[in-house]
């Protein structure tokens, strides 16, 4: 039974016709499925992972896409000679797909229920009531408590786990034998990442699924994986058994990016001397955000919570890390810092000087010594500014750097940055994600601040960009003595970067503590849970 | 870890071009873009050598002639008075370019930067500003020109002012709305992170990145200023007969279009002319000032 091949994709060659001439998605990859096995397809954004999947069941746009050779034997049939018809006779019912982001998938304005029952009128024979039950019975099944009352409500009512229970629920309707999962944990915090992926283990099992899961996450994929493919650029790098690929693998590719999987502790700790006096110090913070209901004559104006008094101190030297998942306020902390957002009461003092009791023409001056880093390096930069307008501005308007020096000083932050003093005059969008961030990176040292504040900076990066980036932060702080306020909701990217972690929920500090310490003896629940949500290796 | 060839030599890098370099050697491969730009070069350079070129005069008649078709002497025909329809387009182009050209550049500095500023502090600025203009849309255009007619006189200043008041509403619109979705974008937050100055954000970070739509509605609002002229010369402000302008000869044309239908033809096909080339050489700069749009 195990042995039994569902899918057998051979050769296959996707190309994209672009103005710029052509390139390949996908070159010659050849692999097969068997019932009852979890493929893993592993690979940095490029890789073209999605699009051999997606070819499969001729969901790419053509053109500009072509599929110029290859075959993918399902059930002894060719999918890719089917016309559109016969195509949709198989997705959907005997192959379903699960995106990752559960919010665009699903239809706003549709009820839950109106969608689950489209999927079973459209490929089962079933009556209304009938498509009810079964839908009504897939999501008990996939652990949605009050199943009957919630299947009348709209996408939006729905969390991020919840909506990709439904879409998982609504993949499984027509007992599909074949399951593609797209990312599907990626948008999701970590804690709810791991119940995600236990319910796919879970369901694989029961229902004897085949599945393909597409991840970039190397941890992911050998927790769920029988075999792995690993590629790169169209091509397939390596394949064998998850667990020979992570014990040895053989190709110099896998290995860099097992390596970029940071199980490690932070290599040198940051001398930090906590007998000095904290170079930033919030206390009692509170942050809100006013939402208004009602009409005109019974308006109420609610706040809810960004920060709620929340107290911390940033000695000089160090990195502080600040974890929690979406919606836990340590974006809102950073950025009340220095004043994007607004704090309702509380201190933040900055070297002494409450920023909060500056007016705006005062806090100017002090910007220079807090500089930001942003999670998004495409929306970060200026697109319509040279990298070496977007590094000089500052310098000049702080009068730093003179006309005549400017781009020497230009020049030495390219270099710290570790990139190509010759890309001065080029614009943002000709780079790489990992390049936009060096140069934000640049842009926040220049000023030689004596705070960053680092949100998410390389949560948008591929796995072994992500790695060099990391690297890049802790020389710089190193070399230029900078305390950093790292926010991130990677435990093992705070474990390798700070030296002390705050532990945020729902607008609360809810553990502080040592990196170490707080790794190996978590105290609060919630941090265990979080822990525990890290894909071992 | 780079991706990027190095093909370009140093030399030439570390010259390097700024944005409005860049832009002109963007917009030089364009043809449509060049071909609109030339012609409309053209028009000015005519438009302004008028009283010396132009074969005829423009306000002497020649009753006995009355509306001739086009012939050797009279290349576009004559009008119902004998008067050269060359020579009153020749004419007529000083007015409506003008009128144009300048009434638009002041609907547009208005709009931009009201609506810049507006969009960027919001808050209760950002209210106060944008009632002020849902105020002004709310007033009558006509009665509003009788009103400035009544009390200034009929003058070219006036016909000016009155059509750039009006016309900057929508610019302002316009700005507002995609500033409001610029400002969000963190590269806006991390200029403001690095302490710039208000003044300095608005003019380097969000006016270069609205104008891409700005430039479009510029050349849509040129054409349809032209035509606003010649309302306005209806109701007695602006330009007087026997001064002519492309808005007046083509609703004089529109009356008698049956009987000598090429006193509409012509002036209507040099407006399209004109709006046309405009319209490539607006598509031309936005792709042009996006550096984005093109890869070289």
């Amino acid at each position: 039974m195990n042995s039994e091949t569902l899918l057998n994709v051979e050769n296959l060659r996707v190309v994209f016709n672009t103005r710029n001439g052509q390139t390949v998605a996908v070159e010659n990859l050849s692999f097969s499925l068997h019932a009852g096995k979890v493929l893993g397809i592993v690979g940095e954004s490029g890789s073209g992972k999605s699009v051999a999947c997606y070819s499969l069941l001729g969901l790419i746009p053509t053109p500009p896409g072509k599929i110029e050779s290859g075959s993918a034997l399902f059930r002894g049939r060719d999918l890719l000679q089917m016309d559109e018809r016969e195509l949709q006779q198989v997705r959907g019912n005997k192959i379903a797909m699960i995106f990752q982001d559960p919010m665009t998938c699903l239809n706003p304005y549709m009820r839950i229920s109106d969608q689950l029952i489209e999927v079973l009128l459209q490929h089962k024979k079933v009556d209304k009531k009938g498509a009810r039950a079964k839908a009504i019975a897939s999501l008990v099944e996939v652990g949605i408590s009050d199943a009957e009352k919630r299947i009348n409500e709209y996408p939006h009512q729905f969390s991020g786990g919840m909506r990709q229970r439904v879409m998982i629920a609504m993949a499984l309707l027509a007992e599909p034998e074949i399951l593609i999962a797209d990312e599907p944990t990626t948008a999701l915090d970590v804690t709810v990442q791991a119940q995600i992926l236990a319910l796919i283990k879970n369901l694989q099992k029961s229902h004897n699924l085949a599945v393909i899961f597409i991840t970039h996450d190397l941890g992911v994929a050998l927790q769920m994986a029988d075999d792995v493919l690993v590629m790169e650029k169209g091509r397939l790098v390596e394949k064998g058994g998850a667990e020979t690929i992570f014990t040895s693998p053989s190709e110099p590719y896998t290995k860099k990016l097992l390596s970029a999987v940071l199980t490690t502790a932070k290599p040198v700790p940051s001398a930090v001397s906590e007998t000095e006096s904290p170079l930033l110090e919030i206390k009692q913070l509170r942050v809100g955000y006013a939402s208004q209901a009602g009409g005109i004559f019974n308006r109420t104006t609610t706040f809810a919570r960004g920060v709620d008094e929340v107290s911390i101190s940033v000695y000089p030297g160090e990195i502080l890390g600040i974890v929690g998942e979406s919606g836990s306020g340590k974006s809102t902390l950073g950025r009340s810092v220095i004043r994007l957002v607004h704090a309702q009461s509380g201190e933040i003092l900055f070297n002494g000087n409450n920023l909060l009791a500056l007016s705006l023409g005062d806090m100017n001056p002090v910007r220079r010594d807090i500089q930001m880093i942003f999670q998004d390096p495409y929306a970060s930069l200026n697109p319509r500014m040279t990298v070496f307008d977007t590094l000089a501005e500052p310098l000049l308007f702080h009068g730093v750097a003179t006309r005549d020096n400017v781009l020497d000083r230009v020049n030495e932050l390219m270099d710290d940055v570790g990139l190509d003093r010759q890309f001065i005059r080029k614009y943002p969008h000709e780079f790489s994600g990992g390049q936009r961030q060096r140069i934000a990176i640049a842009r926040a040292i220049a000023l030689k601040p004596k705070l960053i504040i680092a949100d998410e900076p390389v949560s948008a990066l591929d796995v072994t960009i992500r790695a060099q980036i990391l690297a890049l932060l802790l020389e710089l702080t190193q070399k230029h003595n900078l305390t950093m306020l790292f926010i991130s909701h990677d435990m093992s990217v705070v474990r390798y970067l700070c030296d002390r972690v705050v532990v945020m929920q729902k607008g609360k500090l809810v553990e502080e503590g040592n990196t170490e310490e707080l790794f190996s003896s978590p105290k609060q629940e919630y941090t265990q849970q979080l822990l525990a949500a890290i894909p071992k290796l | 870890m780079s991706n990027i060839t190095h093909t370009s030599n140093i030399a030439n890098v570390e010259k390097g071009r700024s944005l409005t370099q860049d832009a002109v050697a963007r917009l030089r491969k364009n043809r449509m873009a060049m071909i609109g730009f030339y012609f409309l070069l053209g028009l000015v350079v005519i438009a302004i050598l008028t009283p010396w070129i132009a074969p005829y005069s423009y306000e002497e008649q020649n009753l006995a002639l009355g509306a001739s078709a086009p012939s050797a002497q009279h290349w576009l025909g004559t009008d119902i008075l004998g008067r050269d329809q060359l020579t009153r387009i020749m004419y007529g182009s000083r007015i409506s370019l003008m009128v144009g050209f300048i009434a638009t550049a002041v609907a547009l500095t208005i709009g931009v930067l009201w609506g810049a500023i507006a969009g960027f502090v919001g808050g209760r600025t950002d209210a106060f500003m944008m009632r002020t203009v849902d105020a002004l849309y709310a007033l009558p255009f006509t009665i509003f020109i009788i009103l400035l007619t009544v009390v200034f006189g009929s003058s070219m200043l006036l016909l000016f002012l009155a059509i750039g008041a009006v016309e900057w509403l929508t610019m302002a619109r316009i700005v507002r709305g995609q500033v409001l979705t610029i400002k969000r974008q963190e590269f806006v937050e991390a200029a403001v992170s690095m302490g710039l100055s208000p003044w300095r954000i608005i003019s380097r970070h969000l006016i270069p990145n609205v104008l891409g739509p700005v430039i479009v509605y510029t050349t849509l609002t040129i054409p349809s200023v032209i035509l606003l002229e010649s309302f306005l010369s209806f109701l007695g402000l602006g330009i007087q007969p026997p001064a002519s302008s492309w808005g007046s000869l083509i609703s004089n044309g529109v009356e008698t279009m049956e009987e000598y239908p090429w006193l509409l033809f012509f002036p209507g096909l040099v407006l399209t002319i004109t709006l046309f080339s405009l319209n490539f050489l607006g598509d031309g700069l936005r792709d042009a000032l996006d550096p984005r749009a093109s890869k070289d």
